[in-house]
């Protein structure tokens, strides 16, 4: 056999996927009214600025909490405040 | 992306507002963090911004909240793809040809993407060859790529975070936050071009995230500190970035393969960066000649806690070349020589015999378009002429670097990263301790990173003429053993 004619076996470059378990979201909300929604906010000031003030003014009857960072890891609710939190925006991105 | 996955599966609704070219990643992390359907509302970054934008968003954002979730929704499920360790038999023409596919990503407009490789042809990683790399290090084929040693990892720049690793730690290399094993690095190794005694530097690599990142590494920048450069022949002098090195040129390679097959990135879809770097692209590795440095400094394995006849690799973030002044090197020698020429004339030391200050002039204006800091490439004789000036180590010279980067607060406050490096102005600043918004106008920070070592670098080659390199992105950061890989 010519050697452009030998087969070789050739290994795989591609790294090892840990397999993932999927999960249902979670529940969506019944209703806008008193409920404490969060929004973590990570830049973008030129849309969360009056995206902000455009849900707390149209929206009065929800809670709105905030926390801002200014980085592509937001800044996390606690435990504790998770506890008394029923929905959260993140954005723009990350 | 893992902070929603937490909120969800503790059963708080969420959703995420992305720009509309950033869809792609955002939907390929929500499967990789185990909640395949986690909701999106795309923001548009041609819009107007401003209310415009926000009144558009508004409904879709607490539509994402309030609509009840579909059946695809609610399902769970498994996601695990798998990889075979033969990836492809066949004469070598057609593994060429395998190996060297592409793909068209809608993303990048269709342009036609490698499946397996960093965009160059590669040797093709046969098993006798990748048998024969593994001859390169006494660990197993089916180690699995774990810390050498506890860390430190660094943050780089102003968007990416660091932190701490520990001793068997398994690296993950991103944007998939995949896993190796001894042998997938060899793999890699060898299509890069790579010879069986320079694999202990390929696993170090490794060992260090591969340049991968946080997903956007580009493949990373890396350095080699200690005697392994003579054992393996990287070139240490003229042309260490330049064609024909061997060893210089395959290493460098390695981590653009690295980010591409054990990080799976793939442009738009897996992560999606801005416009790359000419620094890194094709890879950038060079090697410290410890030799070169006037007694009293140390090397850069020494910088970094090992001893001097230990072989170290740093990563680092190089940025754009070119940092600083400008002058050809014989107005350098005119300077020291004689003290004429046009840093002289700068320093007002005409007809002075030096050594002079050269970093006086190099740093002249340098942070006035940049910010953090730098490392400084210096042949023997500049850094002799530093020492002999005054600068008896290296931190000498960092620190004075660093201070020189002081500036009020109000000119501060108009440079272009300041909301990460501030938070936004809601954070500490470092080196009073004190809030941003209570400093004055007139207080001086630092345009040049936070503190000097972590800032700037110095790095000592083999070349006669006296020029320099500098290039954006300095400091130190962890070091990775390579002997630990022999």
């Amino acid at each position: 056999m010519a050697d452009k004619d030998k087969v070789y076996e050739c290994l795989n470059p591609v790294g090892n996927q840990e397999p993932v378990d999927t999960y249902p979201l979670a529940p969506r909300l019944d209703k806008l009214e008193g409920k404490t929604i969060h929004m973590s906010i990570c830049g973008e000031a030129d849309i969360w600025v009056p995206l902000e003030k455009n849900f707390k003014m149209e929206y009065p009857d929800v809670n709105w909490t905030v926390k801002k960072r200014f980085h592509i890891v937001p800044l996390e609710l606690t435990q504790e405040e998770r506890k008394t939190t029923d929905a959260v925006i993140l954005g723009v991105c990350w | 992306m893992p902070y929603l996955a937490d909120l969800e599966k503790s059963g708080i609704p969420t959703v995420i507002i992305n720009y509309a070219e950033e869809t792609g990643k955002v939907k390929h992390d929500r499967t990789l963090f185990g909640f395949p359907e986690l909701r999106y509302v795309e923001a548009d970054r041609k819009s107007p911004g401003g209310v415009t934008e926000a009144d558009r968003l508004m409904q879709p954002v607490l539509d994402a909240l309030t609509k009840p979730l579909t059946a695809a929704e609610k399902k769970s499920g498994k996601w695990a793809p798998e990889q075979p360790r033969i990836l492809f038999e066949g004469t070598l023409p057609e593994a060429e040809k395998f190996y060297n596919q592409t793909k068209k990503i809608p993303g990048i407009l269709n342009a036609p993407f490698s499946v397996y490789t960093d965009g160059l042809p590669v040797v093709i990683p046969t098993d006798e060859r990748v048998k024969e790399m593994l001859t390169g290090t006494s660990h197993k084929p089916d180690e699995l790529i774990t810390l050498q040693r506890d860390g430190q990892q660094r943050g780089f720049g102003a968007v990416e975070g660091g932190y701490t690793q520990k001793k068997g730690d398994v690296v993950k290399f991103m944007p998939m936050y995949r896993t190796a094993t001894v042998e997938q690095v060899a793999v890699n190794a060898v299509m890069a071009g790579c010879r069986p005694e320079y694999f202990p530097v390929v696993l170090a690599m490794a060992e260090s995230g591969g340049g991968t990142g946080d997903g956007r590494g580009g493949g990373g920048a890396f350095v080699v500190s200690g005697p392994i450069y003579k054992e393996i022949g990287m070139n240490v002098t003229n042309f260490i970035w330049g064609p024909g090195n061997p060893a210089n040129k395959t290493l460098g390679r390695v981590g653009s393969l690295f980010w591409r097959n054990l990080g799976g990135y793939e442009e738009t879809v897996t992560t999606i960066t801005t416009l790359g770097s000419p620094v890194t692209n094709g890879g950038l590795i060079f090697a410290e000649y410890a030799e070169g440095l006037p007694m009293g400094w140390k090397g850069l394995n020494e910088e970094l806690g090992f001893k001097k006849n230990e072989s170290v690799l740093m990563t680092f973030r190089a940025g754009a070349w070119g940092v600083g002044q400008q002058n050809a090197p014989g107005v350098y020698r005119s300077l020291q020589r004689t003290g004429h020429g046009a840093i002289a004339r700068y320093l007002d030391v005409k007809g002075i015999v030096g050594p002079h200050n050269y970093l006086e002039y190099l740093t002249k204006d340098i942070w006035a378009t940049m910010e953090g800091g730098f490392t400084l490439v210096f042949p023997p004789q500049i850094a002799q002429d530093m020492y002999d000036y005054g600068f008896k180590t290296k931190q000498a010279i960092y620190e004075w670097i660093w201070k020189r980067s002081f500036e009020p607060v109000k000119q501060f406050r108009m440079r272009g990263n300041q909301d990460f490096v501030t938070n936004g102005w809601l954070g500490i600043e470092k080196t009073s301790g004190k809030h941003w918004k209570e400093l004055s106008d007139d207080y001086m920070v630092p345009a040049g990173g936070d503190d000097p070592f972590g800032s700037y670098n110095i790095l000592v080659i083999n070349m006669q003429e006296t020029a320099c390199a500098r290039f954006g992105g300095g400091g130190h950061s962890q070091a990775f053993s390579i002997d630990a890989w022999r």
